[in-house]
């Protein structure tokens, strides 16, 4: 009886826009929430992924962001879209994640001086795509990148989001998306070295 | 041609968004120049190697168990929360009848009392100098570092 009025209530909520789910969600209809999180849950991992460079901690951390969301969801504003803000949320989670991540990678790094052994915190690229030696080389150099040049890297190359809605996503000018996406190539560029023509 | 209206067409070309007329006018503005030419080689094979990378896909039972995950975690975080605010009002009551039962003591030296008293107002401080310190930097750590150019 319980199961089919979650199933009645998911279907009924299944037609609804991010926004009128929102709504339901901030009147306490965990229905809703679900409803949400099924529809966002592989477009919110999939771009954590990208972010972090590691399948558990996207996994986790796409987890973390939905928490987050159901949290502040007194605060989200129904006029503006939802998945912009819910990617807010992701992308500050996934800066600080990095930023812890590269205080254990430098302990590590110290501690493995001593053990002499390789200290690893990013996953292989075989790990998360099928990667050749070029798809290798350009995973890693990524990996390399400071955390708003990674960032836009992904939201251009791998999300495939025009200039004018990544500049919406981070509240940037569009100038500023081109000039930063620039630089992060020219990056790129160095980080990969002669065969790349540096 | 201007440096930033340069890299503003190569962005364009590089993504195939730019206009006939925006091309040419890259193409006639880098014309000879080493550096750009070069820049823009390498940016299109850099696009053409992330065009094809192909994520791996996660085995399904992730994805049917995902919900249930983020239901347990939110579940866990609400009653984690309660838990602490109840905790917080169970000791914090403690111990303010058990402070008011010992200063109303008249049988406790006054020696004692002033000791417990600095004892008290030393955890107070150094409790509230921590809280302080930690809310400061998840302010502004996350932000400090700026895109190196």
């Amino acid at each position: 009886m319980i199961l089919m009025s979650v199933i009645r209530g998911v279907k009924e909520f299944t037609g609804l826009d991010d926004a009128q789910l929102m709504i339901e969600v901030q009147q306490g209809s965990p229905v809703a929430f679900r409803v949400l999180v099924e529809r966002y849950k592989k477009k919110a991992y999939y771009l954590a992924l990208k972010l972090v460079g590691n399948p558990d901690d996207a996994y986790d951390l796409s987890q973390e962001a939905f928490i987050r969301v159901y949290n502040a969801r007194k605060r989200y504003d129904s006029t503006h879209p939802f998945y912009a803000w819910f990617y807010t949320i992701l992308r500050n989670l996934a800066r600080n994640h990095l930023q812890k991540r590269s205080v254990r990678l430098e302990y590590a790094v110290r501690m493995s001086r001593i053990r002499k052994k390789n200290p690893k915190v990013s996953a292989s690229p075989e790990c998360i795509m099928q990667a050749d030696e070029a798809k290798r080389a350009v995973w890693g150099a990524l990996e390399k990148l400071q955390y708003e040049q990674r960032e836009i890297i992904v939201l251009r190359h791998f999300e495939d989001m025009s200039y004018q809605e990544i500049a919406d996503f981070l509240g940037i000018a569009v100038g500023s998306v081109m000039s930063r996406l620039y630089y992060a190539r020219r990056k790129l560029r160095d980080l990969l070295g002669e065969e790349y023509g540096r | 041609m201007e440096d930033e209206k340069i890299q503003e067409l190569m962005m364009k070309v590089v993504d195939g968004v730019a206009s006939p007329e925006e091309e040419a006018a890259l193409a006639d503005a880098i014309k000879g120049s080493e550096r750009y030419e070069g820049e823009l080689r390498a940016f299109k094979k850099i696009r053409e190697v992330t065009a094809n990378m192909q994520f791996k896909e996660l085995p399904d039972s992730y994805w049917t168990g995902y919900w249930r995950d983020v239901y347990r975690r939110t579940e866990r975080a609400i009653a984690w929360i309660a838990l602490s605010i109840g905790l917080m009002v169970v000791l914090g009551f403690m111990a303010y009848t058990g402070l008011s039962r010992f200063y109303s003591d008249p049988n406790v030296s006054m020696v004692l009392k002033i000791g417990v008293s600095a004892a008290v107002l030393g955890a107070v401080i150094m409790i509230g100098s921590i809280t302080r310190e930690r809310l400061f930097a998840r302010k502004h750590e996350r932000y400090e570092k700026e895109v190196e150019r």
